[in-house]
């Protein structure tokens, strides 16, 4: 079974703020690191392939220092990576994205499962995934805890959609985009770290894919992010309660009583 | 005829019945329409009537497609269906609950579209035809205004539980068109169960207890569970104790959880977080108790208390 895993290295941390004079986004800890629920994709790629054969093929769009996180992945037990680069893929929204990473899939080829993390964390789109798949008019189950090989051109995947559960059986080829709790990702250990410095890594700009122009980077990408802000916190009354525990409990009882909460 | 340049909320079911989400989606576009069209689109199987739910929340116009195929159908045949349906009718603005399905489907039809989605909102509005759509980025800790300019329709996925559903009279046009998709061969539903689970009994309380880091002992959290019972609350937790083996991501509140607007929440040993803030801002009244004065959950509280919160509910237990 040949399997791509798209993975997305994105910062390492959450915590943003901005600067107080320019209002722009400063990100603590500048360095990228990969989105965790592509952990998940990449454990259930190679679980996949230590079940039925076959090879991890990674890919990423992004700079350069994304070939860190492409080589944290071959040493998850990867087999190679695909780095898309590009100035020309600047600013690409979901939209050009998925385009992107649909022509680099066809390029690859022979392919018989796509897998995503069920989102990143940091824009928590999640719309890569069915963008790709419908690009190339695939089959997909998103938010999968369970996947099963069933014989050569079906996998079984259980989803979890928050209300209700499915099974279902898909054809390959298929994209599926998995949950954290589909599996627990391995460490890596030195020597799958060693291993993975001479796994080949190639990279790919735009000039290396069939591409219209008009799909990609920011003339591809109908969004555009106008303002970008901190959330403003809505203050209450903040009332004090009696400070003695009891006359407190006493005080909020009285208050859920009067607005018929009790 | 349906009516082009209109506003089309995607509806969902959620197991038998219409989600809440797409109840909340149609009351909320009801009070930003400012004349244009609002539209429920629908698709079912012969069997079910979700039409005569959304009808009790005031759209204009609900668009009914009832086939055999949208039994247990694929995200591709939904897709596929909603695509030709806009393309048919040219609707100006479509918008999807940000449920895991809603999630599935949007960015389908977005590509099939090719126009722009914005995931995972919080708030929308209009300016004249522009719809800036408000969703949180880094993990809640940011916002982002995300518009689409240049292509139509422009369409958004919106967090559930982001407004309050109210029901709404006029009559509605039903307008019944033909479905067109056809079943997928590559994507058979074998089994499927509507989920008993924390989430939707959370998600849809009006009444929760929400337990912290300063509240992360064995004998509070029995004690909270009592008092939970009495007041017939959920319990619901912040990020730290979703690490507690009796506690699951599905009853956290907040980032990557669940977004709640109960008529009380009483929050125990919870900082508060921005991302929790977001989660529970909505609820109508907020009671906080923490250790600490000023922990940034006090001044988003209507009543707070400083001190222990297992002394609190020790309290509570005794006079309930």
């Amino acid at each position: 079974m040949k399997i791509v895993v798209c993975i997305k290295q994105v910062p390492g941390s959450n915590r943003v703020s901005f600067d107080p004079i320019t209002h722009n986004l400063v990100r603590e800890g500048m360095a990228g690191r990969m989105n965790p629920f592509d952990e998940n994709a990449i454990e259930a790629a190679v679980r996949l392939r230590e079940q039925v054969g076959g090879e991890v093929v990674l890919l990423s769009m992004g700079p350069d220092a994304t070939k860190e996180t492409l080589h944290d992945g071959m040493a998850m037990g990867a087999d190679s990576a695909y780095l898309l680069s590009s100035r020309a893929f600047a600013g690409s929204d979901t939209l050009a994205t998925g385009y992107i990473l649909a022509q680099a899939i066809r390029k690859i080829g022979a392919i018989d499962l796509i897998l995503f993390g069920r989102q990143a964390v940091d824009a928590d789109t999640g719309q890569v995934g069915p963008i790709v798949a419908t690009e190339l008019d695939l089959p997909q189950a998103t938010f999968a805890e369970k996947i099963q090989p069933l014989d050569a051109q079906h996998v079984v995947v259980n989803r979890d959609l928050g209300a209700v559960t499915q099974t279902v059986q898909l054809t390959l080829p298929a994209v599926i985009t998995v949950r954290a709790e589909a599996n627990q990702p391995r460490y890596e250990s030195p020597v799958a770290i060693q291993q993975s410095l001479t796994k080949p890594l190639t990279t790919w700009t735009d000039q290396d894919l069939t591409l219209d122009a008009s799909r990609i980077g920011q003339a591809g990408s109908p969004t555009i992010v106008r303002k970008v802000y901190a959330p403003e916190p809505t203050t209450r009354a903040a009332k004090p309660l009696p400070q003695d525990p009891k006359e407190a409990a006493k005080a909020l009882l009285d208050i859920l009583q009067a607005q018929g909460l009790l | 005829m349906i009516t082009k340049d209109a506003l089309w909320i995607v509806a969902e079911f959620e197991g038998t019945r219409i989600a809440p989400v797409t109840l909340q989606l149609l009351t909320k576009a009801r009070a930003i329409a400012n004349g244009r069209t609002v539209a429920a689109v629908l698709l079912e199987t012969p069997a079910q009537t979700g039409e005569e739910t959304l009808a009790q929340y005031g759209p204009d116009e609900i668009i009914v497609a009832q086939d055999e195929a949208f039994q247990n159908a694929s995200d591709r045949t939904q897709a596929e269906q909603l695509t030709a349906l806009i393309k048919a009718n040219q609707p100006n603005t479509i918008l999807f609950g940000a449920t895991p399905e809603g999630r599935s489907l949007a960015p389908r039809v977005q590509d099939q579209l090719e126009t722009g989605l914005t995931a995972d909102c919080l708030d929308f509005y209009y300016e004249q035809d522009l719809l800036v759509a408000v969703k949180p980025s880094y993990g809640d800790n940011v916002m982002c205004e995300i518009v689409c300019p240049d292509r139509r329709p422009q369409m958004a996925s919106v967090r559930p539980n982001t407004f309050a559903a109210k029901k709404a009279t006029g009559a509605a046009r039903i307008e019944r068109v033909d479905a067109t998709a056809a079943a997928d061969s590559a994507c058979v539903m074998q089994k499927t169960a509507v989920k008993i689970a924390a989430t939707t009994s959370l998600s849809g309380a009006r009444k929760i207890i929400a337990l912290g880091r300063g509240a992360n002992k064995d004998a509070v959290i029995e004690g909270v569970r009592k008092v939970a019972d009495k007041l017939g609350a959920s319990v619901g937790v912040s990020r730290p104790l979703t690490d507690r083996p009796d506690f699951t991501a599905e009853q956290q509140i907040g980032q990557s959880g669940v977004t709640v607007s109960p008529d009380l929440i009483l929050n125990l040993g919870i900082s508060g977080a921005v991302q929790y803030q977001v989660g529970m801002s909505s609820s109508k009244l907020v009671i906080s108790v923490n250790r600490d004065s000023k922990a940034p959950i006090m001044v988003q509280s209507d009543y707070v208390w400083t001190g222990d919160a297992a002394a609190l509910v020790a309290a509570l237990q005794d006079l309930l």
